[in-house]
């Protein structure tokens, strides 16, 4: 598992070497001929002025974010011993923008003061999740990166509600989603160069200690390391390289994850060398990728910001990533939780949860007084409101659960569930694309374009996985490659942040109160249609999660399954992806709850799973529409927040 | 144009068909639109309920809200089951309400008026919704009076900026210290200030009334033009530029050309009209 082990592809060469020195000379280039453009005319003071306080620092700046999150980036890959590791990837830059959005709102006297150190605290608290979410998991590489995959979700749920719910200040919410480098003095250059200095001062201390962590731990303990203060002490290096530049030019994605990985190829082998050149690479793509954004948008609009441009670039590199990064991402196998088998009788449990929450939507609510009961005339009112919210709620919390059953068997990986797929956000990009193209589009149009943005999502991933016969690990990183790259795509969509932002967001943040009774009866339909014959597959589920070798010599076509299977699972999250919205924890809590409540087999914990699933979404949606009354919160969120602390612990508990 | 014109009223006049036989008594009416809202308000009208009014007090202000209108939720999270019990008798919107309209049909027939669409001028189109909304509830002789004033107020406060109005205007945003975006012809804004005799410096294509945020450093590009900032403004920005080297190099900024204006509205009704306008001529007074 350790890095020195990873042997990407190209063997350290001339060329790659090259190739880092030829991407310097175009940057180089790209920068001169902006400073040439900008350079001022014999006594335009102004011009000068602008070429001094605009033109340099953003060039300045993007050096140093770039550097600082290439060290973060190679920092973070050494201490996980994952090379996917990245700020962007375990969800520290969403972390920090939250908090700074947040801040923005309810703190401004804070945000003006200490921006950085709100930036610091929600990036941290974002890595402290992920790694409790995959501690036991001994912070397996794709374990830590689908939480950081989640956390990142959800975070961005919760910006986009901040954002909706307090228009004031949307515009500078919008800019700092998208990652601008725009300059209008020194002060961030400095601020930058300060602490990029401090953290690469403290990261040669830490080399040693570090060298060592490529031992196994039990190995470093011996020769005298305290290995977990030294991860802390990285990771938290990192968290503070990442959230400083979070904080001075908002989300910037990627480089962190594009910079190691360039040094590599590069020829960077030791511990020494990549620590070296990973800033070197990051700085350089930064500012190349700024310049090819300056030309693009000639001077007048930004098109695309800055680091939505890093993070469409994130999606593609990832992709490119796989192949080649070998055993390195070998899956530690599912450390199966015993739990007493339960009675199947005891399905009655979760079943009859649901009838009572399903009674509790229909006849409580609240209106202008408070909490009521509604009975009579006033029920016949709500109920054509209440009831397709609460039936559509439901199916696609049952269909979430059934997805997330069936990812996590397929994959044996108990982080896996339906968001990481990648099918939501290529349901997003379907949607974005409608809203762009066709502003006035109805809403089945809606629909359709995110049924086609999922399925073409979907499709990638099969594809990009089928090659590996859909190994675990190579359909988890698929989807979250595709995930990334469509993500990117919404963030360049919504920069814009015209009325489609909106919508978006709305979207995003997940709500059930626009469905209508036909919704409602759509939904109840795919979940029917889709879940019904899953039992049939029983036995598919129950060899799947074993491996390989064990698939084969019980005569099972793993790839056949596992593909059929996959486009199950993405049909049923795709179908409530258009209902419920990108995001909830539901199809990764269900599966776990029904599992610990005893549901071990693949029927009872299918069964077990759609009713946990169901209700829990139907407590969200009760949730989300009476506790902000007569505002209303995104049902996702509130899933999340219920489930999410539940999960870690669940996770975690021995 | 005239016929065009007559064509929209044509459409419109399709639109109330299925409302002609359920005319609202005052009270009955639900607004799902700011721009309406101001528009009802202004009319005398009370809605007996509205969206997102706690935000409206921060950014619209006025029309003043009175009390006991209801509140329906964010403008995009709109509170249905709520407004379904009000039973509403009739409901206004805009297009960019219009996602709702299938739903918001199932309890009342909802009358949309649209003032803001993609490159053209919104002024007319809010008179227009005024006179719509008027006509529904038989305020004609109000909305006339409304519509003259404002029309008349902004020519005679135009008259006592003759001096100001030599110079082009730049009207803003600010989304940080480092951002902002400026409000084009096709904007309330833009189109007010040119009914007030002012040339709008912004000639660039605008999407939505305002262009994508653009960098601080192209404030240089119109060094002739009065800049006028409208609120909200951040406070990180409002605490950082003052002291920002570019920013106090800007001939506006440096000339003291440059109007800070409190929040208003840039997707309001006539009410916001007039709001950018007294209050633009009051700071471009106290500047003087």
């Amino acid at each position: 598992m350790s890095l020195n082990r990873l042997r990407l592809a190209t063997t350290p060469t001339l060329s790659a070497t090259l190739l880092l020195a030829g991407l310097g000379l175009l940057t180089a280039m790209l920068f001169g001929w902006q400073i040439v453009g900008d350079w001022p005319a014999p006594g335009d003071r102004l011009a000068g002025l602008i070429l001094f306080y605009a033109t340099l620092p953003r060039g300045a700046v993007a050096l140093l974010a770039g550097a600082a999150l290439g060290l973060a980036g190679a920092l973070m890959q050494r201490v996980l011993r994952n090379p996917i590791a990245d700020p962007s990837t375990l969800g520290v830059v969403s972390g920090a923008q939250l908090a700074m959005s947040a801040a923005l709102l309810y703190a401004p006297g804070l945000m003006a003061v200490a921006r950085e150190g709100v930036a610091f605290v929600g990036g941290a608290l974002a890595l402290f999740l992920v790694v409790a979410l995959s501690w036991r998991r001994a912070l397996d590489p794709i374990t830590v990166v689908l939480s950081g995959m989640l956390i990142s979700l959800i975070a961005a749920a919760f910006s986009a509600t901040l954002i909706l719910a307090n228009g004031e200040y949307m515009m500078s919410m919008f800019i700092w989603g998208g990652g601008s480098l725009e300059q209008q003095s020194w002060a961030p250059t400095i601020s930058l160069v300060i602490r990029f200095v401090l953290a690469a001062v403290v990261a040669g201390l830490l080399i040693r200690p570090l060298e060592l962590l490529a031992l196994d731990d039990a190995n470093a303990r011996a020769l005298g390391l305290g290995v977990t203060g030294t991860r802390l002490a990285v990771l938290t290096l990192s968290v503070f390289l990442a959230a400083s530049v979070t904080a001075e030019v908002g989300v910037i994605g990627f480089i962190g994850l594009a910079a190691p990985n360039l040094a590599r190829m590069a020829g960077a082998r030791t511990l020494r060398q990549i620590l070296f050149l990973s800033p070197i690479a990051g700085a350089l793509i930064l500012l190349m990728t700024d310049g090819l954004v300056r030309l693009v948008s000639l001077g007048i609009s930004q098109t695309v910001p800055t680091g939505a441009a890093t993070a469409l670039l994130g999606g593609p590199l990832l992709l490119w990533l796989l192949p080649r990064l070998g055993g390195s991402l070998r899956v530690t196998q599912q450390s199966v939780v015993l739990a007493a088998r339960a009675a199947s009788w005891r399905l009655l449990f979760p079943a009859l949860l649901l009838l009572v929450l399903a009674a509790c939507a229909l006849f409580v609510g609240k209106n202008g007084e408070g909490w009521a009961l509604a009975t009579g005339h006033i029920l016949d009112l709500v109920v054509p409101w209440r009831a397709p919210r609460f039936i559509a709620a439901a199916a696609a919390g049952a269909m979430l659960a059934a997805a997330g059953v069936l990812m996590q068997r397929i994959t044996g990986n108990a982080m896996a569930s339906p968001e990481v797929l990648g099918i939501s956000s290529g349901a997003g990009v379907g949607l974005a694309a409608v809203l762009v193209f066709m502003p006035a589009a109805s809403r089945l149009v809606e629909l359709g374009g995110a049924a086609a943005g999922a399925v073409i999502a979907i499709l990638l991933v099969i594809a990009l996985s089928a090659r590996h016969r859909f190994a675990a690990e190579r359909l988890l990183l698929s989807g979250i490659a595709v995930g990334s790259l469509a993500g990117a795509l919404v963030t360049v969509v919504m920069a814009r942040g015209g009325p489609e932002s909106l919508r978006l967001l709305n979207w995003l943040s997940g709500s059930t109160s626009r469905v209508s009774p036909e919704d409602a009866m759509t939904a109840l339909a795919a979940a029917v249609l889709f879940i019904a014959p899953l039992p049939l597959l029983a036995r598919w589920l129950q060899v799947l999660p074993l491996g390989l070798s064990f698939a084969q010599s019980v005569g099972l076509k793993r790839s056949l399954a596992a593909s059929i299977l996959v486009l199950i699972a993405a049909l049923l999250s795709a179908a409530s992806t258009l209902f419920v919205g990108p995001l909830s924890f539901v199809g990764l809590m269900a599966p776990h709850m029904a599992r610990l409540a005893g549901f071990v087999r693949p029927i009872p914990q299918l069964i077990g799973a759609v009713l946990i699933g169901a209700a829990l979404m139907v407590l969200a949606d009760w949730m989300a529409r009476t506790l902000a009354f007569p505002y209303q919160l995104p049902i996702g969120l509130v899933a999340a927040l219920v489930g999410g602390p539940y999960l870690v612990w669940l996770l975690n508990r021995r | 144009m005239r016929t065009r014109r007559n064509l929209l009223q044509l459409f419109a006049g399709s639109l109330a068909l299925p409302f002609a036989s359920a005319r609202a008594d005052e009270g009955g009416i639900a607004i799902v639109d700011w721009a309406l809202l101001e528009t009802a308000l202004a009319l005398g009208l009370k809605p007996m309920a509205a969206v997102e009014l706690v935000l409206y007090q921060k950014i619209v202000a006025e029309p003043a809200l009175p009390d006991g209108i209801i509140d329906l939720g964010l403008r995009g999270a709109l509170n249905f089951e709520l407004l379904a019990t009000l039973q509403p008798s009739l409901i206004y919107g805009s297009n960019y309400s219009a996602w709702a309209n299938d739903t918001l049909m199932r309890m009342a027939p909802v009358r949309e008026f649209s003032i803001y669409l993609r490159g053209q001028a919104p002024f007319e189109k809010a008179v227009a919704a005024m006179r719509g909304m008027a006509g529904d509830q038989g305020l004609q002789a109000r909305a006339e009076t409304y519509i003259s004033e404002t029309e008349h107020f902004l020519a005679a406060t135009g008259e006592r900026l003759a001096r100001q109005r030599q110079r082009p205007i730049l009207i803003i945003n600010l989304g940080d210290a480092r951002h902002f975006r400026a409000f084009g012809s096709d904007s309330m804004f833009g189109d007010v200030a040119a009914r007030m005799g002012f040339v709008n410096s912004w000639a660039t294509r605008t999407a939505y009334s305002a262009a994508a945020p653009v960098g601080l450093e192209s404030l240089a590009d119109h060094p002739d033009a009065i800049i006028a900032v409208v609120g909200p403004v951040p406070p990180e920005a409002a605490r950082t530029l003052p002291q920002s080297a570019l920013w106090r190099a800007m001939p506006a900024v440096r000339e003291g050309r440059t109007v800070w204006l409190p929040n208003i509205n840039p997707f309001g009704g006539l009410p916001a009209a007039r709001r950018f306008a007294r209050l633009l001529a009051e700071e471009l007074k106290r500047v003087a």
